[in-house]
């Protein structure tokens, strides 16, 4: 398994977008756009057939008070109507084939999937009835004949509620959040009707029915709070097959035709995903994650899965797990990526901190940073234009990017895990003679080769030992490395010709002893040049302090040929210099001219 | 011969060529600004009556077009890659390369830069949304090498004046931030182009600018 997880902040860097390189352009950020939903919740069409895309949203309203259905048409909208529950799912997909080919609009909103054509209301399904609890219907035909009050009512109904496999019904459910005073008036109002009892729609998708075109007749995919999953016929809305799940759905992918073959992913609250085939019943393979699921994408075969460890998770088609990529921050939400004309699908994942990470496979691609967290996007064709993001806030903001014609994203601009070149090929020359031939030789007289090489380079050491002794002791450096006599020398010549004057600085460089009985000799050619006095004693040097020596050299040539005056600074009663210098005379100048 | 041309370029027998671009998005109405302009529709336009002319290419619109603007309109189809149309004003020949605005097709702009010798950008003034898009593609378009150091006519329409959520031409200009654009002519004018209005006001300007660049 290669499971790769990075350090959380060291990538973010890279694949940041900043204003002047960005891929996106801003075409519309509106925070007060008092739009509330889900990834889910989203979808584009060209619900009116003339080319222009438009957005379908199913809004929770302001704290899911006031669920509406919202179309946008650019940055406004165009018509809203509401919703007699919260919305579960949205999705559009051709029902038939008869012209203009223009997409249906499919709400999934509590036990209803309410159908629009031309936006206005076509078809309302309903999830079949279940049958109910033979005790919770017992309890309501006594209280219709009044032989119980609400209290013992109540009582008896939490009773079923806790220990029944039957769950209860929704009259029965409400009665149970009622106060004491409300309770009577509810009985009497609802005693006399039929207790029903029906599931909720969790999850939403569509299928293609027997043809994989972009324009296809679709079917939808229905994930119940039942733990099933339903299928509909495309124009008839009956039900075409069931399966049930170990389960409840709440995210669902799917990929093939109906009638050919299909493969449907659920992503479930029990933490698992369930992958279920065309003649399956029951999952086929099963992939236990480790946290809950936030989100679930396929990019072509292998699934993506956000979970609340703050990573993501790739899968193949089979359940077995390819990569985990770790992220700064929870992920919120999810969805697909898909670049037509570069043939590029990514996963985009919208996190706590306001980023949304554009992923292939697990390379991070691209970070767009939100305003504020980002609770549901999507990304494809709106009005005319191709390559669009669209996201909402947590704050109800609406903010839509349009990606350039020439953005192009580059792995390895926001590479995450081992870099690049791991991965990539070496071309390894061929074997040739020569070099098998040299392998084997090494293989046999390794310890031979390592012993010669061994001694070249002791050689060379010691060579180059013997040469920095014999510099030292024959004082060649204007700094004396003896710790008895540590001294420096730095010699300025000063003037135009022909006299200069030739100023030596000694410094004794010992932190406390001060040095004694000292000489300075210069060398030189005596037909160039001529100095009062070629010898003479140094005075006591105290440490730390520069004593400047000076004598006036006498250029003797009228050439103008300069020469090189060597000094040497020589301890009394030995020969051997403790330093020395030469110093390059400058041509005599005055001379020139005069 | 230069006698003859210069005689029949004063009688107005021969006029000058000039080779225009019509750059744009898709779905901004270039070509339905270019038919309006050409010769053969001018019959239902009183407006642009004097754009005399016997000479049509009209080759996305085949069907004659005499009766209803609307009609002519409806007759027109995306552009692909692109088409050559001709059209005269009362001074000059127009060749003008009417470009796909379509994205996979924009690429191809760049290709005529070389040879124009003005720009007609069209900007649909309903479409807020695009509007970021008209400008990347604009600015792509003054920074090209053929077009920075030229000083070549810039002709804005702000098309389909006429539709409800329609901008006004100012606004375009601010969203296109024409007012940076300091080396080069350039002149907006609101437009419809199904009826054929604003685009004379155009077509008058870039001729002045042409003539004054070849004079
Ligand atoms: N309301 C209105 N519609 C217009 C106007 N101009 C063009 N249209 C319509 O806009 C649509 C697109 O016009 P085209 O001329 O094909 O646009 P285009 O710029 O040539 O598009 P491409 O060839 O794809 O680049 C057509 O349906 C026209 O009828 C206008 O001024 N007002
Ligand atoms: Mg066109």
């Amino acid at each position: 398994m290669a499971a790769t997880t990075s350090s959380p902040d060291s990538d973010s860097g890279r694949a940041e977008s900043n204003e002047a390189n960005s891929k996106w352009l801003d075409a519309h950020y509106d925070p007060m756009a008092n739009i509330h939903t889900f990834s889910s919740c989203l979808a584009l069409a060209d619900l009116h057939g003339d080319g222009e895309y438009k957005l379908v949203v199913g809004d929770l309203g302001p704290g899911g008070q006031q669920p509406r259905l919202k179309v946008l048409k650019g940055p406004t909208v165009l018509t809203e109507s509401p919703l007699p529950a919260l919305p579960a799912s949205a999705a559009t997909f051709l029902m038939d084939q008869h012209e203009p080919r223009t997409p249906a609009l499919a709400l999934a909103s509590g036990p209803c999937v309410y159908v629009y054509k031309n936006l206005r209301p076509y078809f309302k399904f309903s999830l079949p009835q279940l049958p109910p609890n033979p005790l919770e219907q017992d309890l309501w035909n006594q209280a219709k004949e009044d032989r119980i009050d609400p209290l013992t009512l109540k009582e008896m109904l939490e009773d079923i509620r806790e220990k029944a496999e039957v769950p209860l019904s929704v009259q029965s459910l409400r009665f149970l959040q009622l106060e004491l005073n409300e309770m009577e008036a509810f009985v009497n109002q609802h005693k006399s009707k039929v207790i029903k009892r029906q599931t909720v729609i969790t999850t939403m998708t569509t299928l293609k029915k027997n043809l994989a075109d972009e324009d296809a007749v679709s079917c939808l995919v229905l994930g119940t709070e039942n733990k099933e999953l339903l299928v509909l016929d495309p124009e008839a809305f009956t039900i075409l097959t069931k399966m049930s799940l170990p389960s409840v759905p709440v995210f669902l992918e799917v990929s093939g035709q109906f009638d050919v073959e299909f493969r449907l992913t659920a992503a479930c609250r029990d933490g698992s995903i369930y992958i279920l085939r065309r003649d399956s019943k029951h999952p086929k393979y099963c992939i236990e994650l480790s946290a809950q699921p936030v989100g679930l994408v396929r990019v072509h075969k292998i699934l993506v899965v956000g979970s609340t460890q703050e990573s993501l998770h790739g899968f193949t088609h089979k359940g077995k797990k390819l990569w985990t990529v770790q992220m700064p921050a929870a992920i919120l939400t999810m969805n697909l990526l898909e670049q037509r004309s570069r043939g590029l699908q990514a996963v985009m994942a919208a996190l706590a901190n306001g980023e949304v990470r554009i992923y292939r496979d697990k390379a991070l691609l691209n970070v767009v940073r939100a305003p504020d967290a980002v609770t549901s996007l999507c990304f494809g064709r709106y009005g005319r234009e191709d390559n669009t993001l669209i996201m909402t806030t947590r704050g109800g903001g609406l903010i839509i990017k349009i990606l350039k014609r020439t953005a192009v994203f580059v792995e390895g601009t926001g590479e995450v895990g081992p870099p690049l070149a791991q991965t990539t090929k070496l071309s390894v020359p061929r074997k040739t003679r020569l070099y098998v031939d040299q392998t084997l030789r090494e293989r046999e007289a390794g310890t031979v080769m390592h012993r010669t090489f061994q001694t070249d380079l002791y050689l060379l050491r010691l060579r180059a030992a013997r040469a920095y002794v014999q510099a030292l002791e024959s004082s060649l450096s204007p700094m004396s490395a003896t710790a008895r006599e540590p001294l420096k020398l730095h010699a300025v010549v000063q003037g135009l010709g022909p006299t200069f004057k030739l100023t030596l600085h000694l410094q004794n460089t010992s932190t406390a002893r001060p040095v004694l009985g000292l000489q300075v000799c210069f060398l030189y050619n005596e037909a160039f040049y001529a100095l009062p006095r070629a010898f003479f004693k140094v005075p006591l040097l105290v440490p730390g302090l520069s004593y400047p020596l000076e004598t006036f050299v006498e250029s003797l040539s009228s050439k103008g040929i300069s020469d090189i005056i060597k000094v040497l600074v020589l301890r009394e009663g030995q020969s051997a210099p403790l330093l020395s210098a030469h110093i390059n005379m400058p041509v005599s100048e005055g001379l020139a001219a005069a | 011969m230069g006698l003859l041309d210069r005689l029949s370029g004063l009688l107005g027998l021969k006029k000058k060529e000039v080779h225009v671009l019509c750059l744009g998005l898709d779905n901004s109405g270039k070509t339905t600004i270019i038919n309006k302009l050409k010769p053969s529709n001018l019959g239902t336009e009183p407006r642009a009556l004097h754009l005399l002319g016997k000479h049509s290419t009209t080759e996305l619109n085949p069907q004659p077009q005499h009766i209803y603007d609307c009609a002519q309109v409806q007759d027109i189809v995306p552009t692909i890659g692109f088409s050559i149309e001709k059209f005269k004003s009362s001074s000059l020949s127009f060749t003008v390369f009417d470009m796909s605005g379509q994205g996979r097709y924009r690429n191809l702009w760049e290709h005529y830069y070389k040879d124009g010798q003005a720009i007609i950008f069209v900007v649909d003034s309903s479409d807020k949304l695009r509007m970021v898009v008209a400008k990347e593609e604009l600015d792509t378009l003054l920074n090209h090498p053929d077009i920075k150091h030229r000083r070549i006519p810039i002709l804005f329409f702000a098309n389909k004046m006429d539709l409800r959520d329609a901008v006004t031409s100012v606004k375009v200009s601010q969203l296109l931030c024409l007012e940076n654009i300091k080396d080069k002519p350039w002149h907006i004018c609101a437009s419809d182009a199904l009826k054929g209005e604003g685009l004379q006001e155009g077509v008058d300007w870039l001729q002045d600018q042409i003539q004054a660049v070849k004079t």
